[in-house]
């Protein structure tokens, strides 16, 4: 490959499309040598295939508002690549959907379920539709219009969506009743589903779960435990919450929780039942700990979490939420292990940073992927008309990631001994699409 | 309608594509009257959804050429609206192609389908691929390719696409042979095929013919017929020579034939065996006129000049988009011509236009005048259809049809207080109202 030549022929097809071009130059930076040392993905023309989606869909979403009126949305489908199987991503509707972001998405994606071991393509959908401050109603009835055109391009050995920003399980299942009457079948095209109606167990908990399953294997393969080690987690949400149960199972102390509004600090371990019943039964702020444990620290610049002495940190919050002088001040502060359970919270000038510090290091792509591992699960089931039980899916969540930690060792182990976790999950998941794209010819 | 606004709106949705959003600024400027009077077309939205397409597939094409290089290209189809028939439109194949272009071309092809009277709607389609250069089986491998992703979402009663720049016989028979190994059946999903294997007679002929009765309906609504008047004629191509045909069926002199090289004037008459000549210029490659002057002793090759200086009663610009600027135009005046009629897309510039329409010049634009063939490629769909071909006569005479309602389409919602009649703005009133009652007779959709 050619890489500067290859980076000038993206940017001529894809005018604009930054957030793509991006993530597409992260890939293709951190693969180049493996690339190159294989001579027959050149000879397929194996990135320029890799880099355009299989196809695109955009199509027009006309709905009608409670009043009457006629507004038109603009739908998009990405179905970016199926060598390993349907494509699997989800739907996002947000203003700021664009075609760019996207293809970002789906591409990212396809590595990602790479990495699980499951069978699942890659792809992303969604809608330029702001759903706040529509009604109940309204979101009905644009969930029905975008499903009269997608049902034409999905289906449960096609292509799977399932929920992303604006897309709960409300949306989903509007969606998926609307799906059912176009085509008079009950099957698993989404997943995110409730679990009365072909959802699965552990779905929500699936990543907080999967993010400790991979911390604690790295902590074994160091000859270390979880148990008694302080664990800064931000974020209150289903990640960053089942993360911390799953810690405190496991033995360990969580430290700091934070919210929009910030960050709480509690050195005597956080009480995990207050915080579910502040955050599930309330839907209050993470600030409200303070009425139960007064003697609590709070601030309200939620980035504080960073500067608290802890062994491990567990972004779970929102991008771009650990920057250089986070990173610096957690590995001053003694920390062993940073974990992505969050999508890109670590600033790529803080990642380079651990990087080079060789500091134990796990990115989102591989340490998040518990949540679309158990989507897998989830189609898995519906194929088989079958539900398993909680603990069937923890015991096989567990096993998919300890097999991404071992495959990301086995891809990203430097010379030294030092695994680059980053190139580990890129390469091995790089390695599989590309290995089945030349098996099934050209396509 | 708030035009300015529409416009801004639709910038923000749909930035950097400079060629769409003039489209749509024209059509949006030449209907707002007509849209204001009905307040329904406001409620239900009618713009809004006629301004963004029903759906855009964009796909890759992976294929081998012939040293076995693996070359990704990039294919697209646009269906804009199907609310008065199956999407329609052609296929492009050239490194320029890009969404904007396409769209552009998709919204138009909605009202010149709706034009023709017949069951269509409007889509356009291609990739960025680059035939020149390419062997006879790379152009298959690639239309095979190209297929193996349009197959899924075309149909005889869904999408029917067509050839365009790049796209001609030849590819229109790989796509065709590929769509029905695919889906192993034959039917009517492309327009353009061979006449062996349900393409139309008349078809090469239809945009020319079609453009020479709009015409001789012009001149009907001054009284006068197409006998014995003097026509200059530009191009040499397929729609100039089925325009000197049907001119001199009917009676008609013409005098001139230009390529890119010049132009020839023959004041005997260009008829006869020089007709036939026209194929032979074409067959040569070599994109030039020349050779009519060497041949025929009554033939004077001008060169590097347009035909339009040579006195006539009536100009019919053939042959590409802005070969009639501001000063042709005067010069037709000058010479007392009477009807400019485009066979060509956009062959007059806007201000040529104008100009011809101040003085009260018949003016019939492409839109409508040119809209014989895809017409006729709408007949090849109706044979396709009930599995029967109709004879040239049978054919020929429904486009005579077709055009003489295109024309009194255009009369009807094109007529000024004064008596003049301005052929654009009736075009895109009537092709516009026709879709947008469809659309509001169809529910949101």
């Amino acid at each position: 490959m050619n890489f500067h030549d290859g980076i000038i022929r993206l940017e001529k097809n894809n005018p604009g499309e930054k957030e793509f071009l991006q993530a597409v130059r992260e890939v293709l930076e951190s693969i180049e040598q493996v690339y190159s040392q294989y001579p027959q993905f050149d000879a397929v023309s194996l990135i320029e295939r890799l880099t355009e989606p299989d196809r695109v869909i955009i199509f027009k979403v006309p709905w009608q508002d409670d009043t009457g009126k006629v507004h038109v949305n603009r739908g998009f489908h990405v179905e970016f690549n199926a060598a390993l199987g349907p494509y699997k991503g989800g739907l996002r509707f947000h203003p700021d959907v664009n075609l760019s972001i996207l293809k970002f998405l789906a591409f990212e994606q396809t590595f990602k379920n790479a990495l699980t071991g499951l069978s699942m393509g890659g792809g992303e959908g969604g809608s330029d539709f702001e759903p706040k401050g529509k009604s109940n109603n309204e979101v009905l009835r644009f969930c029905q219009s975008f499903m009269d055109e997608l049902y034409r391009h999905i289906g449960p050995e096609t292509d799977i969506p399932g929920s992303d920003m604006g897309v709960g399980s409300r949306e989903i299942g509007y969606l998926f009743g609307h799906y059912k009457r176009l085509v008079n079948r009950f099957e698993g095209v989404f997943t995110g589903k409730g679990t009365t109606w072909g959802g699965s167990w552990i779905r929500k908990e699936a990543t907080g779960y999967g993010l400790a399953y991979i911390v604690r294997k790295y902590l074994e393969e160091h000859d270390d435990s979880i148990k008694g080690k302080k664990v800064l987690i931000s974020g209150a949400g289903n990640v960053a919450l089942y993360a911390a149960e799953k810690v405190l199972q496991m033995g360990g102390k969580v430290v700091t929780l934070s919210d929009t509004n910030g960050c709480i600090y509690d050195p005597n371990g956080i009480d995990f039942t207050v915080v579910k019943e502040i955050k599930e039964m309330n839907r209050g702020r993470i600030k409200e700990y303070l009425n139960k444990y007064p003697k609590t620290t709070f601030s309200e610049n939620r980035s504080d979490v960073w500067k608290i002495k802890g062994d491990i940190a567990l972004p779970c919050a929102t991008e771009n939420e650990l920057d250089l002088g986070a990173a610096r001040d957690l590995l001053k502060n003694g920390c062993q292990l940073i974990a992505e359970g969050a999508n890109m919270p670590t600033t790529p000038e803080a990642t380079e940073f651990l990087l080079q510090q060789k500091a134990g290091f796990i990115p989102g792509k591989a340490a998040n992927a518990g949540g679309v591992a158990v989507s897998g699960l989830e189609m898995t089931q519906n194929s088989m008309k079958l539900m398993w039980s909680r603990e069937e899916i923890d015991v096989r969540l567990h096993r998919i990631m300890v097999d991404i930690h071992d495959t990301c060792v086995k891809y990203g182990k430097n010379d030294d001994g030092y695994v680059n976790y980053v190139k580990g999950a890129n390469v091995a998941a790089f390695l599989k699409v590309a290995q089945a794209m030349i098996d099934q010819g050209i396509m | 309608m708030d035009v300015n606004k529409i416009m801004t709106d639709l910038e923000k949705r749909n930035p950097g594509e400079v060629e769409y959003l003039q489209a749509v600024h024209e059509v949006l400027a030449s209907i707002e009257a007509v849209y204001n009077q009905n307040p329904q077309f406001e409620k239900s939205g009618i713009i809004e959804r006629l301004v963004e397409p029903d759906r855009i597939l964009t796909f890759k094409i992976s294929w081998m050429d012939d040293q076995g290089n693996v070359q990704v290209n990039r294919g697209y189809r646009i269906q804009f609206n199907n609310a008065l028939g199956p999407y329609k439109g052609g296929l492009r194949f050239h490194p320029s192609v890009n969404l904007s272009i396409l769209k552009f071309l998709g919204f138009e092809q909605i009202f010149k389908n709706s034009l023709t009277t017949l069951p269509m709607g409007g889509g356009k389609g291609g990739s960025d691929f680059q035939p020149k250069g390419k062997s006879n089986a790379e152009i298959m491998r690639f239309c095979q390719a190209y297929m193996l992703e349009l197959w899924k979402i075309i149909g005889p009663e869904t999408d029917v696409p067509a050839g365009d720049i790049g796209v001609g016989a030849r590819e229109i028979g790989f796509l065709y042979g590929m769509y029905k190994k695919l889906t192993h059946e034959c039917t009517g999903v492309l327009t353009g095929k061979g006449l062996a294997w349900g393409g139309s007679l008349v078809r090469p002929e239809a945009t020319g013919f079609g453009a020479v009765y709009f015409a001789q309906e012009m001149m009907a609504t001054r009284n006068e017929s197409l006998k014995g008047k003097k026509v200059a004629v530009s191009g040499f191509g397929n729609v100039a020579w089925g325009a000197v045909r049907k001119l001199n069926q009917l009676g008609a002199k013409v005098l001139t034939l230009s390529g890119p090289d010049g132009y020839i004037v023959d004041e005997e008459g260009i008829s006869g065996n020089k007709v036939d000549f026209m194929l032979e210029l074409r067959a040569s490659n070599e994109d030039i006129v020349e050779p009519y002057a060497r041949k025929f002793k009554s033939g004077v090759f001008v060169s590097n000049k347009r035909p339009w200086e040579v006195p006539c009663d009536i100009a019919m610009p053939c042959a590409t988009q802005n070969e009639l600027g501001e000063a042709d135009a005067q010069q037709l005046i000058k010479n007392k011509c009477s009807c400019v009629c485009e066979g060509a897309n956009m062959p007059g510039t806007p201000e040529a236009v104008d100009t011809i329409q101040r003085n009260g010049l018949l003016f019939a634009p492409g839109k409508a005048a040119n809209a014989g063939g895809v017409a006729v490629s709408g007949l090849e769909m109706t044979q396709n259809a009930m599995k029967l071909h109709w004879i040239a006569e049978e054919v020929d005479s429904k486009l005579h049809q077709i055009m003489g309602a295109i024309h009194e389409s255009c009369v009807r919602y094109g007529k000024q207080p004064d008596g003049y009649v301005d052929y654009v703005k009736g075009a895109n009133i009537a092709g516009f109202l026709k879709v947008a009652n469809a659309m509001l007779d169809q529910g949101v959709i």
